[in-house]
């Protein structure tokens, strides 16, 4: 039973909301303050620390040019192509090994072996067998996102209550309805965990592909925002550099938001 | 064997449909921090089509135990537990169960649980949510079908179970302790309703439960158990015509019964 009708007034929580989000805003608002100052005091090298002024201004400047947005849409499609390869690659492994014993004594060993190597450091292996264009890029990003979704699943599937199981053999469920109806659901909240740490890593994976590879004097610049910073670093532009920086973590953050987002609308029983 | 949804075969005057079990020299221990408990010693027992058999018993005295062997989640180490003469192996939703905790999966809605035992029954996808609608009628739940089980109290939950137990229809009940999470209150309602639904289905029960009281009102016997070893104590056959009235002499002096023997074991022990 649940009905009460709500007590509180309605924009109770749309207050407390805000005041949370100026209290997230206050430390980098103090920190552009500080940089403000020390730049307006002359005790930095302008051309290594670009005063907040300039910074503002490219950032303008390289928006309204198509530069940013242009480099924007080059990471986030590489990086949601690759994620999504890897994603689906490691949520098939995953709940392969988490629902069969045979896989998992074959597959384990493998995979736990694999995901103890850093992600750049198949930068040499994959070059070399893809060179260094995009499906070499996209290789990388989709084996970063791999290894968190296929923990995740095969720990998910692993891990079902025995209650639930017993539901299944109680109803004499087939193993394809169990997974649909039980297996998959009753894993749902450790998927969106994993789904979250691979956007992640392929957010990360992506930046240091267009940043480490794209940057060949064979292949030219690339495109993307790895490439852009990597073009501000060559020129000496901080300015740029900083409007790089911050783009990567917005857009970072908005992802790892949605996510949360989906999560919630994904598990309305998980929240009692 | 495919369960259908044909009424017919369970109208309460018809005799096959409604199971007996057959419980010989069953034994069953389980292995627990590296010792064994032993759970179940030699129990036999027999419950005849359309009775309604409650075990009760201190805690250990494998009562649970013996439900999920009738049920087949477990299998005996020794003995046999048979039903309509066949060995029982494994589940089968010719044997219902409710348990404690009641185990609605939490992502589907009430309408969604009960439909899903159906899964496996023969029968026309319209047949089957008819006869969803029905249950969901028959347990009182009518307006929570969309409901999820987070939303319902526990004694609308439990009656969730119940539906989705009893949406195959089984031969058989089995209910484990179903209403041993419930307040007082609501229990003495939903004991009402466990005996309307035993006459209206005209099947065997067999409940689990700790209530003396509760096992005196619903049942025709109540098997009272002995715990390390689990085995039978005494049956007790319970009279009188149902619905019983519990400040009745006979009702009050049978439980009183049950109830000494119930401490006698607890002083010796």
């Amino acid at each position: 039973m649940s009905t009460a009708p709500p007590t509180s007034s309605p924009s109770q929580p749309a207050l407390t909301r805000c005041g949370r989000l100026w209290r997230g805003a206050l430390l980098p608002i103090a920190l552009i303050a500080i940089w403000a100052a020390i730049s307006a005091a002359g005790l930095v090298n302008p051309e290594l620390f670009s005063p907040p002024q300039v910074v503002l201004h490219t950032a303008i400047e390289d928006f309204a040019s198509g530069a940013v947005p242009f480099a924007l849409a080059a990471t986030l499609l590489r990086a949601l192509i690759g994620s999504a390869i890897g994603i689906s690659a490691g949520f098939l492994v995953g709940t392969l090994l988490g629902l069969s014993g045979i896989a998992r004594r074959i597959g384990d060993p493998t995979i736990n072996s694999a995901r103890q190597i850093a992600l750049f450091a198949w930068i040499p292996l994959l070059s070399a067998w893809f060179g260094n264009g995009e499906l070499m890029k996209i290789t990388l990003i989709a084996l970063g996102a791999f290894f968190p979704m296929a923990l995740a699943a095969e720990a998910g599937c692993r891990n079902v209550p025995v209650p639930y199981r017993e539901i299944g053999r109680v109803l004499e469920l087939d193993r394809l309805t169990t997974l649909r109806r039980i297996v998959l659901p009753a894993a749902t909240p450790a998927l969106l965990a994993g789904l979250e740490l691979s956007l992640n890593i392929a957010w990360l994976g992506t930046f240091g592909a267009e940043y480490l590879i794209g940057t060949g004097y064979i292949n030219g610049m690339g495109d993307g925002l790895g490439a852009y910073l990597a073009a501000a670093r060559e020129f000496a532009r901080m300015d740029r550099v900083i409007v790089g920086v911050v783009s990567l973590a917005v857009v970072g953050l908005a992802l790892d938001r949605a996510v949360v987002l989906l999560s919630r609308r994904a598990l309305p029983w998980s929240r009692h | 064997m495919v369960q259908t949804l044909d009424a017919s075969h369970t109208a309460p005057a018809a005799g096959p449909h409604r199971s007996d079990i057959d419980i010989r020299n069953v034994s069953k221990s389980f292995a627990v921090d590296g010792g064994t408990v032993q759970a179940l010693t030699d129990v036999s027992l027999a419950v005849r089509p359309g009775e309604f058999v409650s075990l009760v018993g201190p805690s250990g005295c494998g009562k649970s135990t013996l439900l999920r062997l009738i049920a087949g989640l477990d299998v005996p180490d020794s003995g046999t537990v048979a039903v309509d003469g066949q060995k029982v192996t494994k589940p089968s939703l010719t044997r219902g169960i409710v348990f404690q905790d009641h185990r609605l999966l939490p992502w589907l809605s009430v309408e969604a649980n009960i439909l899903l035992s159906l899964n496996s029954v023969a029968g026309a996808a319209e047949e089957k949510r008819t006869r969803v609608a029905e249950l969901i009628r028959l347990v009182g739940l009518s307006g929570f079908e969309k409901a999820l089980p987070h939303q319902l109290s526990g004694g609308m939950s439990q009656r969730a179970a119940i539906a989705r137990a009893l949406a195959p229809r089984p031969r058989l009940l089995l209910l484990d302790e179903p209403l041993g999470a419930l307040d007082s209150l609501t229990r003495g309602y939903l004991q009402e309703e466990l005996l309307r639904l035993w006459e209206h289905e005209g099947i065997a029960m067999v409940m689990v439960t700790h209530d003396v009281e509760e096992a005196v009102f619903l049942s025709n016997r109540v098997v009272v158990m002995d715990p390390r070893p689990g085995r039978v104590r005494q049956i007790f056959d319970i009279a009188g015509a149902r619905p019983r009235q519990r400040a009745e002499r006979a009702f009050v002096e049978v439980k009183q019964d049950i109830l000494d023997l119930l401490h006698l074991h607890r002083h010796a022990a």
